[in-house]
């Protein structure tokens, strides 16, 4: 096989990975800016957004709206989550955010267990989607699916540009990262805001979970939570915080996880998570605002 | 309030709870520890859910020995302690002569020591590692195969029906189960005189395996790919393999047994080959047939995988031997077990060897041709890998 | 309390215990004894997570990496020659040849844990706040890959089996007793006072002399000894374990200990550890559901983890430093307590 259409596969694989990564990664990452949390509970909207979608589908709705619906479902719930559990703790120390995030976790993975079971069901995708697009003769091959992802990354992407940096609650938004009491004296509705934030967020999770669940052809109550683990490396390499820096990160880690696996030896590929991990770890102590982010305070 | 004082408070209310727990003299109690949730649960569960379908059948038909069956169902949660507990309070409170539970050898290992040390037997209706009751002692019973002897009849099956010579062998590496499956496939197919021409690993979970089969599409080509894979992963890989242009036939275990196979990979699945215990379709044989429409009705979907059928058959093994014993005493239930000679369960028949705790089993091949399963062959290995 | 008071209150508490030991398997069943059992080991798991995470400020979610890592080390070390041959063939010479009785294995298995504590400590414990969580929760993910994958030592992701089952109730309620003692001189020491003022204020501590590093990571060190011990007791309980026992489900359920019972204090993790171990026993035998004669409730596994993870995020609203806060029990009436 030509090497040449060896790495280009490969980085296709990246290209489709990093941007399931960086879906998760940027709404981690807008919710640290603000409340500075770090949200145990995000990788589960896209299990909620996944399952709404699914039960939209059994109603009868076409897939696009169901599709649609399920990233309404997911950001639905990412608020309810907000003003339930986050708001009476908004504040305290980090400890108790990430504690209380932790928990909200087991709530909504065991809920789903009880509602759904904890067998993993099929998730039925239009047939075009599975459709294999083959170049030089199968030697480089992507599906639709991968396609979608990325078109679809590339579209939430823009609307979020363009929110950020063009409508007031985007501004205000980020004028609540920046410093979230100065944000609330110059008279910005925080509350209002942190909804807003944590609905894109939640939203951009559903729709990561949607095509994870599309990709995988499965969905299950537990989903969300190696893809969380994932985004949390993305979003702090990427500098975490900063919705750039997640972007970038997501695409980084993305392509990091699948070169270990394609061009080191099979010996290396096992320890591919504890690679990312210690990634991980280095960059907390070398470079603990990541790539991308501002200053702050996090060593002695 | 003071340590002791909350102790004590707590310790009462657990003695209360658990006394609480009405013990009837008219029903046969049978102890049933699932991980119906948990990691484990999506295995567990649907054995638990063909247990109580058998259930309802012997109960309906009067009973064992003229007394109902009652099952005293536990949730274990995945969780080694609280499958300790849950052992100990089968034994100590309700008081169960007999047990079954768990499709995993973990779990079996977790409760097995303290049925062993209280003389209880117990039967396991999907751990299939086979070392499992030499691991623990006389008490610890299969209903199902072991994995040496499925993998051993896959191994058979490549190089007969699918006259495969060199086989790639890709594994998860992240349970016993597929990584015993794998070994235990290349010892046999080694032994018949193949070749194993390049190997990978992969964890569940994972969802993309591009990685692993641009790999395999790199190396020299296999006749065969055998994939050891848990049932969540599998529709998956064979999807993802078939998209990359992979068309030689995908084999494995039993862990392919679940609707997600050909619901998930569609016509990729065609061409999938998997060793598994009982042919599960509507024109199979009969007590299968009935089966899957009870459990359609009771559940309202199909069996989830082949654990349910297995689940179903432990039950029913284990009224057979409360009838054959005549009592409900664990060491003649025990014997009664031991000495099962074919037991006609739908997952095929169950016959323990002189002092051998796993059932001399025929494997099941199955395939997939038009999204559709076949009897591809029954199987009994000539040449099986010591567990 | 006076140092003579300090000595007959922990004379008193071990009497008590010991006398408790002695005489509660003639009263209750073996299922209760074996949850009393669980409770020592979660006992001494959860008040040595409680010596980093809450009196020194630095949330670890690593800990449970420690408690497998005394797992498999005590595992190894306490395995008989015949289940070495079996189970770990591959092992290197000088591992296969040696048997440990229980007492020197957990202690060896501690010991592991301290050097590697002190290896993972040194640059991590430089981190504060959530960088330190997510930091450990790395190292806890680490720990797990390289035991699926170090198959000569731990058989990787298969069943590591043929463990003696040596935990009686005397052993755990002993380590017990031991841990709470050493952690107890500690924390209500100067060291301990170091501990805190690092934990309320990083910057006012160093102005007074106080050198962080080393208090945070001393600590983490001796958490991690009785993490390792603790590991040891789990797996010479149950016998048998895999890299997936210790994972996020565990470190949930001891997290969920700490903070119920409250963090800042020994008694709030024991307390943690009694109430939560009682309630989901309870909570899992209700969960299967009642039978009131005249309607019945039907079974919903699961449940239990619903109502457990509802009252730790209630516990989080309106008592975030748990039940007991930063208070420990004396012994009532029988020693005059003072603040240390």
């Amino acid at each position: 096989m030509n090497t040449g259409f060896y790495i280009a596969q490969q980085v296709i694989n990246a290209i489709s990975l990093g941007s399931l990564y960086a879906l998760v990664a940027i709404g981690l990452s807008m919710v640290f800016g603000i409340l500075r949390m770090t949200n145990f509970a995000h990788g589960d909207m896209m299990m909620v957004g996944a399952f709404g979608t699914l039960v939209l589908g059994w109603l009868g709705l076409p897939f696009g709206l169901a599709f649609l619906g399920g990233i309404a479902i997911g950001a639905i719930a990412g608020v309810i989550v907000e003003r339930t559990a986050y708001r009476p703790v908004r504040g305290s120390a980090d400890v108790t955010l990430l504690l209380t995030s932790l928990a909200v976790t087991y709530i909504l993975e065991n809920l789903g267990i009880l509602v759904f079971s904890s067998s993993p069901r099929n998730f039925p995708i239009p047939d075009w989607m599975n459709e294999a697009l083959q170049f030089y003769d199968g030697q480089i091959t992507f599906t639709q699916i991968n396609v979608a992802t990325i078109v679809l990354t590339a579209v939430s992407l823009g609307f979020l540009g363009w929110f950020v940096t063009r409508t007031d609650a985007g501004l205000g938004m980020r004028a609540a990262a920046e410093d979230l009491g100065a944000a609330q004296l110059v008279g910005l509705d925080v509350n209002k805001l942190i909804i807003v934030a944590f609905a894109i967020a939640s939203g951009f999770a559903g729709l990561a979970g949607i095509l994870w669940a599309a990709q995988s052809g499965i969905v299950e109550p537990d989903m969300g939570f190696t893809p969380l683990l994932k985004a949390f490396v993305a979003a702090i390499i990427g500098g975490f915080g900063s919705i750039a820096g997640a972007l970038l990160g997501g695409y980084i880690l993305g392509a990091l996880e699948v070169f270990i696996v394609a061009f080191l030896p099979s010996e290396v590929s096992p320890y591919r998570d504890a690679i990312v991990f210690a990634l991980l770890i280095a960059f907390l102590l070398f470079r603990p605002n990541g790539l991308l982010n501002r200053t702050q305070e996090v060593k002695l | 309030m003071r340590p002791e004082m909350r102790f004590a408070i707590g310790l009462a209310l657990a003695a209360g709870l658990a006394t609480s727990a009405y013990a009837a003299d008219d029903t046969i109690k049978i102890g049933a520890p699932f991980n119906v949730t948990g990691a484990l649960s999506s295995l567990d569960a649907p054995a638990l859910n063909g247990a109580k379908l058998k259930l309802k059948e012997i109960n309906d038909a009067g009973g064992v020995l003229g007394k109902k069956l009652e099952l005293v169902i536990y949730d274990t949660k995945t969780d080694p302690t609280v499958i300790a507990s849950v052992a100990s309070q089968l034994i100590n409170q309700d008081k169960v002569p007999v047990a079954f539970g768990f499709t995993d050898s973990d779990s079996v290992l977790a409760l097995g020591p303290i049925f062993q040390q209280a003389g209880v037997p117990f039967i396991t209706p999907g751990a299939t590692s086979p070392k499992l009751p030499e691991q623990i002692g006389d008490q610890v019973f299969l209903a199902c195969f072991g994995d040496n002897v499925q993998a051993a009849a896959g191994a058979e099956f490549v190089a007969g029906k699918l006259a495969g010579k060199n086989v790639y062998l890709l594994r998860d590496n992240s349970t016993e189960y597929t990584t015993l499956l794998a070994k235990y496939f290349e010892e046999a197919f080694t032994h018949n005189g193949g070749t194993i021409i390049g190997r990978d690993d992969y964890k569940s979970g994972d969802k993309t395996f591009t990685a692993q089969i641009t790999k395999i599409k790199a190396g020299a080509k296999p006749d065969v790919v055998y994939v050891s894979a848990m049932p969540d992963d599998i529709g998956l890989i064979v999807k993802q393999m078939r998209q990359a242009g992979i068309t030689q036939p995908i084999v494995g275990g039993d862990g392919y047994d679940t609707p997600l196979l050909t619901q998930v990979g569609g016509k990729a699945s065609n061409d999938v080959y998997y060793s598994t215990h009982a042919y599960m379709a509507a024109d199979s044989t009969p007590g299968i047939q009935k089966f899957y429409t009870d459990y359609k009705a009771a559940y309202g979907m199909d069996p989830e995988n082949a654990f349910a059928a297995l689940g179903y058959d432990t039950l029913g093994l284990i009224a057979d031997a409360i009838t054959r014993a005549g009592s409900t005493d664990p060491a003649k239930i025990r014997d009664a077990i031991a000495a099962t000679d074919g037991f006609a369960g739908i997952t095929g028949s169950i016959t323990f060897p002189k002092d051998v705790r796993v059932p001399a089993k025929t494997v099941t091949m199955i395939g997939v041709k038009d999204e559709k399963l076949f009897l591809a062959g029954e199987v009994k290995p000539t040449f099986i890998p010591a567990p | 309390m006076s140092r003579a008071a300090a000595f007959v209150a922990t004379i008193v508490a071990v009497a008590v215990v010991a006398g408790l030991v002695a005489i509660l398997p003639q009263l209750v069943n073996d299922y209760i004894v074996r949850v009393v059992i669980v409770m020592c080991i979660s006992g001494v798991l959860v008040a040595s997570m409680g010596l980093g995470n809450g009196f020194t400020g630095v949330f670890s979610l690593g800990h449970v990496g420690f408690v497998a890592v005394g797992a498999y080390v005590s595992g190894i070390l306490s395995l008989s020659q015949a289940a070495k041959h079996s189970y770990l063939p591959d092992l290197p010479g000088w591992l296969s040849g040696i048997t440990l009785p229980f007492l020197p294995a957990t202690i060896v298995a501690g010991l592991v844990c301290v050097v590697l504590a002190l290896v993972v400590g040194a640059p991590l414990m430089r981190l504060s706040g959530y960088f330190v969580s997510v930091a450990t929760l790395g190292f806890l993910i680490i720990v797990n890959v390289v035991l699926i994958n170090a198959v000569d030592f731990t058989r990787g992701a298969r069943t590591f089996t043929g463990v003696p089952l040596e935990t009686t109730l005397r052993w755990a309620a002993g380590w017990l007793v031991v841990t709470v003692i050493v952690l107890a001189r500690v924390v209500y020491s100067p060291t301990g006072r170091r501990y805190l003022s690092v934990r309320e204020d990083v910057i006012a501590a160093r102005a007074v002399g106080i050198k962080v590093l080393p208090a945070r990571l001393s600590a983490f060190t001796l958490g991690a000894f009785f993490a390792g011990v603790g590991g040891s007791l789990y797996g010479h309980y149950l016998g048998s374990f895999s890299p997936a026992s210790f994972y996020m489900a565990y470190t949930f359920a001891l997290i969920s200990m700490l903070v119920i019972g409250g963090m800042q204090s020994i008694s709030g993790a024991l307390v943690g550890v009694v109430v939560v171990t009682v309630l989901s026993e309870v909570l899992r035998n209700l969960e299967r559901g009642l039978d009131f004669g005249a309607f019945a409730i039907p079974p919903l596994y699961g449940a239990s983890q619903i109502v457990l993870g509802i009252i730790f995020i209630l516990i989080m609203i309106f008592r975030p430093s748990g039940i007991m806060g930063d208070r420990e029990f004396g012994l009532g009436r029988f020693v005059k307590r003072k603040r240390a």
